[in-house]
């Protein structure tokens, strides 16, 4: 590309989590000068993976949570699942980056402080979205048409499934495309006993092996797992698809690629009379020192959160609201997925069969619910799909019990039952009420405006909840469960960190922020290609699609500027 | 070694006392065995030696070593020094002090010695009077072990626990009494379970 003396580079990529990571492979492998910018702190793969193959006894309190640090300083993201003494060096500290909590109303915002982002700590469920998916919006009226269907993004997921890495077990399914597959995993053998009692008793739903972004076998210079089990402390095998294992190695091996830690990016400036981004304000963050960025293209790749906080923070008088935000839509139409709601049942097959090494990955049961039409039993619209796994009980499902001594010791050595569990991720509707927003009276350490949230599930995610549990009720009957237990709440928004919305896609510029190649509405140079961009949530995990939006609108800026539209 | 004989070493050992000074005869294999590494390798010092044995004592009851290691080979004692000194709070501290205290007292009130000299079956008595007692704390609550801790559970369920997560995630629990495999290399689904064979150790993801 040729280089103008008024840019320091050609493109600029906001964040290095898994869109800011394809966004600067595909850019570099353009050709592109490419400058990452990401708050957090650089790492080296491998070296700084302290909690890798960690036993148990080497962890702090031999694996017991830290209470008090994480109630003192990570409040919200040790209320997930996740955050633990193996990985915490990769979560936002939420003492020093906080924003406006509603304990009322509750939104947990899950992120990461790391180069790399959550693609360290992410789940690595990997699932293309369908056609019924993208015409959901114009079918049932909620939200505003999708601009781009399944048969746009299809050769893009391909693209970055060839790269990435997924394996997974072809299923020929509408509902459920299949992906560019490595081999699968195997299943427990329990799940394979389930997995042919539903095909006898619940032949609608199809139960396979989890799709997952880990290499079953070499491919692309990467190793093949090992399965050692916990993921989220890293991989110096990488194994698992992270910025670290696969986007910015190939990123910097074209040359092109400057990474910049500890870079806050504050604003993007608006130029009114070129029609376009000509700067990025960016804050160090440990010195707090200003500097500006130019660059033609500006990809905004700092989560569904952080690039609206970005956008919403870069006001000018031609965007007084926001960048891009002359529609309002700004901020609204939040979502994420209706989680924490399942069922666990108790088995006694198999009980002489076990396994060797931990698979990283679980089952999954696609949505089986409104299929090609509404069904006649079910009042709420869209579906959700189940995650599943099998184990079996041991010290840490029974530790509780009476009695002491030998005999104690001898039943909490061995397996106990089966467990099988099915959790339930369910599609959220795009409301206009569900938003967040900028408190200009609060500020962060940087001085930059904190973000708040209004966010709340409504009656639609409520009737989804009482599907999940009665159907899957159904489904561990038919699975030959002896004893079932309902998980009923819903967690609050934010807990399936599935967050996206809030720069919907849309072909009117009254009523969206980008356009179909993830372009900002009157700034063209700014492409916004995170879950921010989703206009819809479908029930399946999201990031494989953010991939898959970020190469093609990569493809498509690189094709307008050779064109000289940008 | 008979486990009597164990305990006072292992009392000996945690409590970093000389025999002398609590006026025990030791046999050579007891001399033998204390001359081994020390194993109680963490820092913590919030115990006082008396309390330090009885505490070992309690936690190699509820564990005992048997054709594999228990509690005290372990570690165990050590742990719980280091969970109660940094890990719990006041509220959840002052439950265990109380406990101890009241658990030394009483063996003294029973049979005028303290509770690491107790014989093995009037040890587990005063345990099983303990949990007998604590019966409908919420600790025993069924499927009640996917949480942090329970704040209000009593001293012996706070033993327990404690006791239990010590044990099993030590390197000797994990190892020698469950089954470790730090690098599989390969994931088999179908692996048969023979009829004494131990769960895996670790965190499976
Ligand atoms: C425990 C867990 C499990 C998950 N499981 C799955 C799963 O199984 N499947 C799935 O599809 N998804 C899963 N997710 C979600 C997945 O991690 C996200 O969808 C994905 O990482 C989003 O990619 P991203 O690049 O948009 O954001 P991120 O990966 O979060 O990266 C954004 C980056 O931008 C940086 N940034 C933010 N603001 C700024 C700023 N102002 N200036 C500079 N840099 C900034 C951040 O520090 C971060 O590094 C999971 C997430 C978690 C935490
Ligand atoms: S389980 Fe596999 S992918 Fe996960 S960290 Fe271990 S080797 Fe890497």
């Amino acid at each position: 590309m040729i280089q103008s003396e008024n840019y320091d580079f050609d493109a600029i990529v906001v964040g290095s989590g898994i869109s800011g990571g394809w966004a600067a492979k595909e850019l570099t492998e353009k050709g592109l000068k490419v400058l990452v910018l990401e708050r957090g702190r650089d790492i080296t793969p491998g070296l700084d993976y302290y909690g890798e193959h960690a036993p148990d006894w080497k962890l702090p309190y031999q694996g017991k949570k830290p209470r008090e640090l994480y109630e003192n300083e990570y409040p919200i993201q040790s209320h997930g699942y996740a955050l633990n003494e193996g990985n915490r060096q990769f979560w936002n500290n939420d003492k020093d980056n906080p924003y406006v909590f509603d304990a009322e109303k509750p939104f947990y915002w899950m992120r990461a402080d790391v180069v790399g982002g959550r693609s360290l700590i992410w789940g690595r469920q990997t699932y293309r979205w369908c056609e019924q998916d993208f015409t959901a919006n114009a079918t049932d009226g909620h939200g505003i048409p999708w601009p781009i269907g399944y048969r746009d993004l299809a050769p893009w997921y391909s693209h970055v499934e060839k790269f990435a890495g997924i394996s997974g077990e072809a299923l020929g399914l509408d509902e459920l495309p299949d992906s560019e597959f490595l081999k699968p995993m195997e299943m427990h053998a329990l799940e394979k006993t389930i997995q042919g009692r539903l095909r006898k008793k619940a032949p609608h739903v199809h139960m396979t092996i989890g799709r997952v972004a880990i290499l079953s076998e070499d491919h692309n210079g990467r190793a093949a797992c090992h399965y050692c089990g916990p993921c989220d402390r890293g991989c110096s095998t990488g194994s698992y698809f992270s910025s670290h294992s696969a986007t910015l190695p190939a990123a910097r091996a074209t040359g092109n690629l400057t990474l910049k830690a500890n870079a806050v990016v504050e604003r993007l400036e608006y130029d009114a009379q070129g029609g376009r981004v000509s700067a990025v304000h960016v804050i160090d963050s440990k010195t707090g020192e200003r500097s500006a960025f130019r660059a033609r293209l500006y990809f905004l790749c700092a989560s569904t959160v952080g690039s609206t906080q970005i956008l919403m923070n870069s006001r000018s008088e031609a965007f007084p609201d926001g960048l891009g935000n002359r529609s309002g839509a700004l901020g609204h139409y939040l979502m994420d997925h209706v989680y924490g709601v399942g069922v666990t049942g108790i088995f006694y097959d198999d009980m002489d069969r076990y396994w060797f090494g931990n698979r990283p990955n679980g089952t999954y049961i696609p949505r089986f619910r409104n299929l090609g039409g509404q069904d006649d039993d079910a009042g709420f619209l869209r579906g959700y799909g189940y995650q599943g796994a099998a184990m079996r009980m041991d010290w840490k499902t029974g530790f509780n019990k009476k009695g002491f001594g030998a005999e104690l010791k001898e039943s909490l050595r061995k397996p106990g039952p089966w467990v099988f569990h099915l959790a339930g991720f369910g599609e959220v509707l795009p409301q206009y009420n569900n938003r967040m927003y900028l408190d200009a009276k609060k500020v962060g350490r940087f001085g930059i405006p904190q973000v708040g949230f209004d966010c709340q599930w409504g009656d639609n995610e409520r009737m989804i909840r009482d599907d999940m549990l009665e159907q899957g009720e159904g489904l561990m009957k038919a699975a030959g469960a002896v004893f079932t237990v309902r998980m009923e709440e819903m967690g609050e928004p934010g807990l399936g960190i599935h967050e996206m919305g809030t720069a919907r896609m849309g072909d009117d510029p009254a009523q969206s922020v980008v356009n179909a190649h993830n372009q900002v509405h009157g700034a063209p140079n700014v492409f916004v290609t995170d879950g921010a961009c989703m206009t819809s949530s479908s029930c399946v995990n999201p990031s494989l699609t953010y991939m898959a939006l970020t190469a093609r609108a990569c493809d498509y800026a690189v094709k307008q500027l050779a064109q000289g539209r940008l | 070694m008979n486990r009597r004989e164990f305990m006072q070493c292992a009392a000996l050992l945690v409590s970093g006392v000389a025999a002398t000074r609590i006026s025990m005869a030791l046999s050579d294999e007891q001399k033998h065995y204390l001359a081994r590494a020390n194993y109680n390798r963490t820092p913590a010092n919030y115990f006082n030696e008396a309390q330090r044995r009885t505490v070992a004592a309690v936690a190699e009851t509820i564990m005992p070593a048997t054709d594999t290691p228990g509690a005290i080979d372990a570690g165990v004692p050590g742990f719980i020094e280091n969970m109660v000194q940094d890990w719990l709070n006041n509220a959840e501290r002052a439950i265990f002090d109380q406990g101890l205290a009241e658990l030394m007292a009483s063996t003294q009130r029973s049979y005028g010695k303290s509770f690491e000299m107790l014989e093995p079956a009037q040890q587990s008595d005063c345990l099983e009077a303990l949990e007998s007692a604590a019966s409908d704390s919420a600790w025993y609550d069924f499927g009640n072990t996917q949480r942090v801790f329970v704040s209000d559970a009593p001293f012996i369920c706070q033993m327990k626990e404690l006791t239990i997560w010590g044990f099993f995630t030590s390197e000797a629990g994990a190892t020698q009494v469950l089954r470790y495999e730090a690098m599989p290399m390969t994931f088999d689904g179908n692996r048969e379970l023979g009829p004494d064979d131990s769960s895996w150790a670790g965190t499976p993801y």
